[in-house]
């Protein structure tokens, strides 16, 4: 045989990896606090940033990017709530972004007049928990009517996520579903998450969240630059 | 699910690592899956045989390993390119 083995030996993720480093790296230059939004299909990721963008819009200097696997819905939806561009990503297919995706859109946002970026993933509660996309931190959503085991099932996301917004709390009454159960699973997969509880559509518990993401923004903004 | 990227992601790095010439002549690729990387290995499998069948390549096998943990490593490429061992 003249077979030659060649040992590489290398992270299959390490270019997503650097790309993502790099991201990282542009934002923190330009003061910017990057949050990652991951969670299932329909757990209310767009109308929590609705809500976010009317209160906390301009205050904030917010931006977004979208992903989604067809259309521009969300970014339609959520360009009627800012005068800023919504970028969206087409994702053509693919089940979550990457940090190339994301390093394009960035080219197309203001990041001077930025201080706090949205990136909306793919509503995917398996992929987008492997890609690093240069974000501060993954926030994963989820919602009262999803079950309250979703962290045991998929224990990657939630251990991957620093936040969690348990959203559509309205519903509760309308539900078996119990809050005190679902905060534990997900601890148990992750026992330093932060829980916000939300609705989108009454504003209960938002303010919780207004107030950490301002806190997230002073927080950038008191630290040199280098 | 995002078995298709990763396979498209071993195929640039065999691409790297490799001259032109040397691509039809790539006779299997070694990975190494973690059984927490998020992969489904039948599912890789599937797509790295369907893009290694197409040029520049030409056939090679994907050889995948499972392990422990999370990781995804390229572990290996092997080239029959007619040279006698050494």
């Amino acid at each position: 045989m003249a077979v030659r083995t060649i040992e590489v030996r290398e992270r299959v993720m390490a270019r997503n990896d650097e790309l993502a480093a790099a991201v990282r790296e542009r934002l923190h230059r330009a003061g910017v606090v990057a949050l990652n939004l991951v969670s299932s299909p329909g757990s209310g990721k767009t109308s929590l940033l609705e809500r976010t963008l009317d209160q906390l819009g301009e205050e904030l200097d917010i931006a977004v990017v979208t992903g989604d696997v067809q259309t521009q819905n969300d970014a339609d939806r959520l360009a009627r709530r800012t005068t800023r561009l919504v970028q969206a990503v087409v994702t053509g297919g693919a089940c979550h972004l990457d940090a190339l995706q994301v390093e394009t859109a960035l080219g197309s946002l203001d990041l001077e007049r930025t201080r706090l970026l949205f990136i909306e993933n793919v509503g995917n509660l398996v992929c987008p928990a492997s890609w690093d996309l240069g974000e501060e931190a993954k926030v994963v959503v989820f919602s009262v009517t999803e079950g309250e085991d979703k962290p045991l099932k998929y224990p990657k996301m939630f251990q991957q996520s620093r936040y969690a917004v348990l959203n559509k709390i309205d519903l509760l009454p309308h539900l078996r579903f119990s809050v005190d159960e679902a905060v534990a699973n997900a601890r148990r997969v992750n026992p330093g998450l932060r829980f916000f509880f939300t609705s989108a559509v009454t504003g209960e518990g938002m303010d919780e969240w207004y107030g950490f993401l301002r806190q997230q923004v002073r927080a950038v903004a008191t630290i040199p630059a280098t | 699910m995002h078995e298709l990227s990763i396979a498209l992601e071993v195929c640039r790095m065999a691409e790297e690592r490799l001259e032109p010439e040397e691509l039809p002549l790539l006779v299997s690729v070694g990975l190494e899956v973690g059984e927490e990387a998020g992969l489904e290995p039948a599912s890789l499998q599937f797509c790295l045989e369907a893009l290694l069948a197409a040029p520049p390549f030409s056939g090679a096998r994907p050889v995948i390993t499972q392990l422990p943990g999370d990781a995804l490593r390229l572990a290996y490429l092997e080239v029959d390119d007619g040279r006698p061992d050494d």
